[in-house]
C-alpha cells in the first residue's frame, strides 16, 4: 500500500519526470522512426470537420508541400497523431484516476473561457510557422539536433515573457 | 455551531473521501479498455500499438510528475523559479544523446544520404520560426496550458481545455489556410540547418549536452539567486 501511495498518489519529482519524458521519446523515435509530435494532429481533425460541412481542405496548398500530407493508407481521423493524442488524455486520466484526483473542473468566468480560446487560436496559428509545438518544435527538435528547435525555445521565451505581461495585466 | 451541524459535516467528509476512494474502479475499467484497444492495434496495425502504448506512458508521466512546459518558462518569470526549467534541460541531456545514437545507426546504413531522409523533426529555421514561437509562448501562457499540458488536462476534467483545444484547431486551420502566403513570402528563402552537418554527429552531440549543462548551471544560479533575496 505505502508504494501504491508512492507512486500513484503523491506527485513524482519534476526531473523523474522530465528523464522519463525523454526516454519514452527515445525509444518511440526509435521504434516508429518519428518522435512525439502533437499538433498536426489537430490540424488533421479541423480538417475532418471541414469535409464533414462539405468542404475540401485536403486541396489546400499546405497538404502539398515539405511532406505536409498524410502518409500513405492514412486518413485526417486514422493517422499517428489521433491515436498518440487520445493515449495521452488516457493516460493522464488513468493516472488522475488511480490518484482520485480526476474531477470535472468548471470554467471560472467569461475572461477565462475567451484567454483559452484566444491562447489556443495564438498556439495553432503560431505552430503552423514554426513547424510544429512545444512538443514537436522543441522538446523533439533540439534532440534532432535541427536549429530551428533552438530558436523556438529562445522566441517561445519571449513568447512567454510577453504573455506573462498580459496575464498581469488581464487577468490577475 | 450545533453539534447536529458538525455531524452532518463529517459525514459529509466522509462520503466525499468514500467517492474519492472510488475513482479505483474507473481507473480499473480505464485500464482494460486501454489493454482491449492495445491488443485490437497488436492485431491490426503494430505501428499504432506502439503508439498507444507510448502514449499512453506519456500521459501517465506527465499527469504524475505534473509536468508542465509553460510553468517552465512562466515561473522563472513569475515568480524565479526554475526547477521546472531545470528538469526540461535534463530532459533534453537524455534525449539529445538517445536521438544521437538513433540517427547515427540510421545514417550507417545509408549512402548519398539528403538532409530529408534523416529520421527525426528537422525543419527550415527562419524569421517565421521565431514569430509562430512567439505567438505560441504568448497563447500558452494566456490559456494556461501547451500542446502536452492542454491534452493532460483534459484528461484530469479540465472543461477549459477543451475549448483550449477548439481554439487549437480554429488556429491550425487558420495558419494551413495561410501556408501559402508565409511559405512564399518567409519559408521559401529559410533553409533547413542540420547542425550535425557542420560539425559531423558525435561533435555536434558533445558539443549540444556541454551547452545544456551550462544553461543548467544557469538556471541553477539564477534559482539560488532568487530564493536568496526573497528570504
Amino acid at each position: 500500500m505505502q508504494i501504491y501511495q508512492k507512486l500513484f498518489k503523491k506527485p513524482w519529482p519534476y526531473l523523474m519526470g522530465g528523464a522519463l519524458l525523454a526516454i519514452l521519446n527515445i525509444i518511440l523515435f526509435a521504434s516508429t522512426g518519428e518522435p512525439w509530435k502533437i499538433t498536426s494532429g489537430f490540424l488533421y481533425w479541423g480538417a475532418a470537420i471541414l469535409e464533414f460541412f462539405g468542404m475540401d481542405p485536403g486541396k489546400w496548398y499546405y497538404f502539398s508541400v515539405y511532406n505536409n500530407g498524410l502518409d500513405s493508407g492514412e486518413t485526417f481521423l486514422n493517422n499517428y497523431y489521433s491515436v498518440i493524442n487520445l493515449a495521452v488524455i488516457m493516460g493522464a486520466l488513468i493516472a488522475a484516476l488511480l490518484a482520485s484526483e480526476f474531477k470535472w473542473k468548471k470554467i471560472k468566468n467569461k475572461r477565462q473561457l475567451f484567454f483559452g480560446l484566444l491562447g489556443g487560436i495564438l498556439m495553432g496559428y503560431g505552430t503552423r510557422l514554426s513547424f510544429g509545438c512545444n512538443i514537436g518544435s522543441y522538446f523533439s527538435a533540439i534532440p534532432s539536433f535541427s536549429l530551428h528547435g533552438w530558436v523556438f525555445g529562445i522566441f517561445m521565451f519571449i513568447g512567454a515573457w510577453i504573455g506573462s505581461k498580459v496575464l498581469f495585466r488581464y487577468l490577475l | 455551531m450545533t453539534s447536529g451541524r458538525i455531524e452532518e459535516l463529517k459525514k459529509r467528509r466522509q462520503r466525499e473521501f468514500k467517492r474519492k476512494k472510488n475513482q479505483i474502479k474507473y481507473a480499473v475499467f480505464c485500464i482494460i479498455v486501454a489493454i482491449i484497444i492495445y491488443a485490437f492495434f497488436l492485431i491490426h496495425n503494430v505501428n499504432y500499438s506502439i503508439l498507444w502504448l507510448i502514449g499512453l506512458l506519456l500521459g501517465f508521466v506527465l499527469q504524475r510528475s505534473r509536468f508542465c512546459f509553460t510553468a517552465s518558462f512562466r515561473d522563472p518569470i513569475m515568480v524565479g523559479s526554475t526547477s521546472l526549467f531545470k528538469a526540461v534541460v535534463v530532459a533534453f541531456m537524455i534525449s539529445t544523446v538517445g536521438f544521437a545514437i538513433v540517427q547515427y545507426n540510421f545514417i550507417q546504413g545509408v549512402q548519398n544520404i539528403s538532409l530529408n531522409d534523416i529520421p527525426g523533426q528537422i525543419h527550415p529555421v527562419g524569421i517565421h520560426t521565431a514569430l509562430g514561437a512567439i505567438l505560441f509562448g504568448i497563447g500558452m501562457v494566456v490559456s494556461g496550458g501547451c500542446a502536452s499540458g492542454t491534452l493532460m488536462r483534459i484528461g484530469e476534467g479540465f472543461l477549459l481545455q477543451i475549448v483550449v483545444l477548439i481554439g487549437f484547431i480554429v488556429g491550425v486551420l487558420m495558419g494551413a489556410r495561410h501556408f501559402e502566403f508565409w511559405d512564399k513570402f518567409i519559408i521559401s528563402q529559410a533553409s533547413t540547418v542540420y547542425i550535425p552537418n557542420y560539425t559531423g554527429l558525435p561533435m555536434a552531440t558533445i558539443i549540444q549536452v556541454v551547452v545544456l549543462i551550462l544553461l543548467y548551471l544557469l538556471a541553477d544560479w539564477y534559482d539560488k539567486k532568487n530564493s536568496m533575496m526573497s528570504m
